[in-house]
């Protein structure tokens, strides 16, 4: 078996496997909402490679960052972003 | 990869760009060598990704390699623009193969933007580089070979398939024999696909199309339905299932956006890619230095990519070796171009089947209402594409400056065929000019730009 670790999102904790993405941990764990847009749509991952930029997270601090092709990390904290403000502070 | 190991032979000096952390594109895509399990593909597909990734592998120390590298610009004087780290850099090679491969063909419907919406192939990249079930009842919905595939691949990953709603039936291809046998390999494998969603006891729809997904914060079911060529329901065929993974693919749009930003001329293709980089049989574009490759050039799926990748791969170290200003120089023959022209050559036939099951009516446009959203970046809604061009503003970059469509992330990507496809339907525009693309084709942070490394001139 792979290492499993955990990283937190909006405060609660999430499984991961080495090398697995912050967006496919999420998926396992059961969490589709990874964002609301600017008009109050949830939004989740789509395209699975990068290209449509809906599933952007604050990821430590940084927002905007894709959850589909960062690769998960212990102790990664990861935001839903609002709209067009930048996620709160870690 | 294969035009690069072709023109590594040949003895030029080659640069990879590759927007992904490893070798292998989408159809080779692979998973960090942390994560264990199976992608569930059939024996023969895995042996085709093996063989090119070890051939790739012959020759990555030899080359300059880049991952994660975001070519973002190409501009006609032959500059690439590209992102590695926190930096760009300009390049100035002495010819520039394209193998940007395409992206899903996104056709917007009431619900769509719900988080449990995915491309198909987008389900299937966490299924197969994450090693990761995307859900875990599916719905599967589209048309063409990915649906077929993604369903078989996501039962065999233990996800429940519930539903596969099929645009037109997979044995109407059973109409062209002559193709079909030069791709008798690939239907082998069709079938061991299809023989896993027999056993799984998957049900099947055929004619049916996702229109309008349900769910309040997330999905929670799909209504499918045959549609009328006015993109009406048709009155008794709404079937509603429950799932939490809707994964729907109706072909694909190619990535020309680097192309057209060169000044390369661009063809229009509905079903073939949309917007194409006209190309000569060398892959040789309307600029002489600038070369594409595989479905950037036109849909015609992996095994016509890996192969043409060597004939381009030939001709662009023809171009190197001979300046760029000769118009077609004759290309030096050699076993692996010859075996790759008879290989490019047998696939395309088939590919030509296949792409008859890729063809949609423009009637599924018309399943989105005036609150559907289309340009997901900048919610852009139907009324508002609409709206502008009963204004007059007929062209796409007019309705983009008007409205915004395009504008957003992805960099119009999701939305701008779509937009292209409306603007026939309701206005009557030819659909064949595309939005002028201009940098940058991938967002870029200003830091990464003040971090420019620019070659010296020579």
């Amino acid at each position: 078996m792979s290492t499993t670790f955990e990283f937190s999102f909006e405060g609660k904790p999430i499984a991961a496997r080495e090398g697995q993405s912050v967006a496919a941990a999420l998926l396992e764990a059961g969490e589709r909402c990874l964002r609301i847009d600017e008009a109050g749509n949830a939004k989740g991952a789509v395209c699975g490679i990068g290209v449509c930029w809906e599933c952007r997270c604050g990821i430590d601090g940084v927002p905007d960052t894709r959850a589909c092709i960062t690769v998960a990390r212990p102790g990664m904290i990861v935001r839903r972003q609002h709209g067009l403000s930048p996620c709160a502070d870690t | 990869m294969a035009a690069a190991i072709e023109a590594t032979a040949r003895g030029c000096e080659v640069t990879v760009l590759d927007e992904s952390a490893r070798p292998g594109g989408q159809i080779y895509r692979q998973a960090d060598p942390r994560l264990q399990g199976t992608e569930f593909a059939e024996p023969t597909e895995l042996a085709r990704k093996k063989r090119l990734l070890g051939r790739f592998d012959e020759i990555v120390h030899a080359i300059d390699y880049r991952a994660n590298a975001i070519a973002y610009a190409a501009f006609g004087n032959g500059e690439i623009h590209v992102q590695v780290g926190d930096g760009t850099e300009v390049l100035r090679p002495d010819a520039v193969v394209l193998a940007t491969g395409v992206r899903e063909r996104a056709i917007p419907f009431p619900g769509w933007t719900l988080p449990g919406v995915m491309f198909a192939g987008g389900a299937q990249a966490i299924l197969k580089a994450q090693r990761t079930c995307p859900g875990r009842i599916a719905v599967v919905a589209g048309c063409g070979p990915l649906p077929i595939v993604v369903a078989s691949q996501l039962t065999r990953a233990g996800t429940k398939v519930a539903a596969l709603a099929s645009l037109r039936s997979p044995l109407s291809i059973l109409g062209s024999p002559g193709g079909l046998w030069h791709g008798r390999d690939i239907i082998r494998e069709g079938v061991g696909y299809g023989r896993s969603l027999l056993q799984a006891g998957v049900a099947r729809l055929t004619g049916y199309v996702p229109v309008r997904a349900l769910g309040t914060g997330h999905l929670e079911a799909v209504q499918l339905a045959r549609i009328d060529e006015h993109g009406q329901v048709v009155p008794g065929t709404v079937r509603e299932i429950a799932c939490d993974l809707l994964a729907v693919n109706y072909g694909f749009i190619a990535n020309s956006e680097l192309a057209a930003m060169a000044g390369a001329r661009i063809r229009h293709d509905p079903d073939g890619g949309f917007w194409l980089p006209e190309t000569d049989e060398n892959g040789r574009t309307s600029l002489p230095w600038l070369f594409a490759a595989g479905d950037t050039a036109g849909l015609r799926g992996a095994l016509v990519a890996e192969s043409e990748g060597t004939i381009v791969g030939a001709a662009a170290a023809t171009a190197v070796d001979t300046a760029v200003a000769t118009a077609a120089p004759t290309v030096a023959a050699s076993d692996a171009l010859t075996e790759a022209i008879a290989v490019r050559s047998r696939y395309s036939r088939f590919a030509r089947v296949v792409r008859q099951t890729l063809s949609v009516p423009v009637a599924l446009w018309r399943t989105a209402t005036d609150d559907t959203v289309i340009c997901r970046c900048e919610n852009v809604l139907l009324s508002e594409v609409r709206a502008a061009l009963e204004s007059g503003h007929h062209s796409l970059n007019a309705i983009k400056r008007n409205e915004r469509p395009g504008m957003g992330w992805c960099g119009g990507r999701m939305c701008l065929h779509s937009v292209a496809v409306l603007a026939e339907l309701h206005a009557g525009v030819a659909p064949g000019k595309m939005m002028t693309p201009r940098p940058m084709a991938r967002p870029v942070t200003f830091a990464a730009l003040a971090r420019q490394k620019r070659a010296a001139a020579e």
